[in-house]
């Protein structure tokens, strides 16, 4: 039901509301349900209808309310199921419109800017609707002083002399409602099946990636770690990774199903790896057999190295005046602080640095101390 | 400032106490008699081999184009506190719908009650 308040942590994470349809959809809900739903705690001026993430709607119903003012329309809409304010803007393009057309043609020429404006009055008509009148509205929607509204990115007057459309709205509500939106959005957890490491194909595996990429960045932030081995952090993915279910067929061992547990687990570890060093969050200062990474936010040698290289540099009259350029920087720190830095690693130190006004940018590129 | 909801109800059910003196309804009929001087117009409808009927107050709806025989659709407020046997909508919307398909507006208004009713059964049992 909508008024299933569930608490915050039900909430699907915000990085994977993209994978939801209706998310992307304007969601014809009824305007109750619109009015009950709650806003997300994670990112604001989204709201949640079960657990369907969304912010755009689309709503049928006669205009009870009307409000005029010089920029825009506020009709209040009831679908018999609720009533809400829809803001309509008013399009710039009536403004300079006179008044009712004229109707000099001349003599069957085809006269342009007659038709012009005969189609900008019949828009303008179209969207001056009196109370009585039924109106299709689609926006965003909004919680101002604590009420819901509607932002309309598009609305018009439905002309609806024997009611077909009501009444096919009505119809088709419940079975929308029934194929859609109850149905609960499915996050994908990953859940690699038995027997094939490609179930599901490559979303999956960029759905596990992801997740996976997401626990170790937060980990890594929350307990401010420095360095870290691939073992010290293994433990973290265990739980996106489902052991093979028990074949019914007996005498089959878990390794001729497929990937074993501990493998699938090292294989996710490693593209995480590689994905967060392609980032630039992590980097491995040394290459050697002993596979250290550090963390490029939290190591303060690193900082320093670039901090002293871009203040000694600034002085210089080569780049007083500009600063000095990202590639001179990258350079110089791996000189002096390890020979394998990436550009990505250093991009993430730099921004790092500048967001505690430890340095400035002067352009994209270009960096000084004051 | 916003009005209530106005829900959709059969014109059989007005005069029932299915609906409450000052709730906000949507029903539909047809046009039988009006009345401009007293602004009264009156809806029927069969149902169950009975004849149904609604008093409309058409203060706020004036002027309108009166087609006797013709169904309309009609939204606005009940008033049961005259001590009348009949209630009366004072009508904020009354458009004309000549041509509705009555039949599937029914089925419809059914279907989206049904809808209703089974998502508050399934919150009830919750």
């Amino acid at each position: 039901m909508a008024n299933d308040q569930g608490s915050a942590e039900d909430e699907p994470p915000s990085l994977l509301w993209g994978l939801d349809p209706v998310f992307s959809a304007y969601a014809r809900l009824y305007i109750k349900d619109i009015l009950q739903m709650r806003e997300s705690r994670q990112v604001p001026g989204i709201y949640f209808y079960k657990n369907h993430p969304l912010f755009q709607v689309d709503v049928l119903g006669t205009v009870v309310y009307k409000r005029e003012r010089e920029d825009f329309y506020c009709y209040g809409v009831d679908d018999s199921t609720g009533v809400i304010n829809c803001l309509c803007w008013k399009d710039e393009k009536w403004r300079n419109q006179g008044d009712s057309v004229r109707g000099s043609s001349h003599g069957g020429v085809f006269n342009v800017e007659e038709q012009l404006r005969k189609l900008c009055e019949a828009q303008r008509i179209g969207c001056m609707l009196e109370i009585g009148d039924l109106l299709r509205v689609r926006g965003s929607l909004k919680t101002s002083r604590e009420q819901r509204e509607i932002m309309a990115s598009s609305f018009y007057k439905v002309s609806d002399p024997v009611m077909d459309v009501q009444i096919a709205r009505m119809l088709d509500m419940p079975q929308l409602y029934r194929d859609c939106y109850n149905k609960p959005f499915q996050v994908p957890c990953g859940e690699l099946e038995a027997g094939t490491t490609d179930a599901g194909g490559p979303s999956n595996i960029q759905s596990l990636l992801g997740q996976s990429v997401c626990i170790l960045k937060e980990f890594l932030k929350e307990k401010e770690v420095p360095k870290f081995r691939p073992y010290d952090v293994e433990y973290l993915l265990h739980p996106l990774i489902r052991s093979p279910v028990p074949s019914t067929s007996t005498g089959q061992e878990s390794t001729s199903v497929g990937p074993s547990f501990p493998t699938q687990v090292k294989n996710l570890l490693k593209e995480t790896l590689k994905l967060l060093q392609r980032e630039g969050e992590i980097f491995r200062k040394v290459l050697s057999p002993d596979e250290l990474y550090h963390v490029t936010e939290q190591d303060k040698d690193l900082l320093a190295a670039i901090r002293d290289v871009i203040r000694e540099d600034s002085k210089r009259e080569k780049y007083a005046e500009k600063g000095c350029h990202i590639l001179h920087v990258l350079s110089s720190v791996r000189q002096r602080y390890s020979r394998n830095l990436s550009r990505e690693a250093l991009e993430v130190a730099l921004k790092f640095l500048e967001c505690n006004s430890d340095i400035i940018s002067t352009t994209d590129s270009h960096y000084t101390v004051l | 400032m916003l009005p209530s909801p106005a829900v959709f109800h059969f014109l059989w059910e007005i005069n029932t106490h299915l609906v409450k003196d000052g709730a906000s309804v949507r029903t539909f009929g047809r046009l039988t008699s009006y009345l401009p001087e007293e602004s009264k117009a009156v809806l029927t409808s069969h149902h169950a081999s009975v004849q149904h009927q609604v008093s409309v107050q058409t203060t706020f709806v004036e002027p309108f184009d009166p087609i006797i025989g013709a169904q309309y659709f009609t939204l606005g407020e009940i008033d049961k506190s005259e001590g009348c046997s009949e209630a009366t909508l004072r009508a904020r919307v009354l458009n004309c719908v000549d041509g509705v398909d009555v039949a599937l507006l029914q089925k419809a208004i059914n279907e989206q009650r049904n809808f209703f009713k089974g998502r508050d059964d399934e919150a009830g049992a919750q």
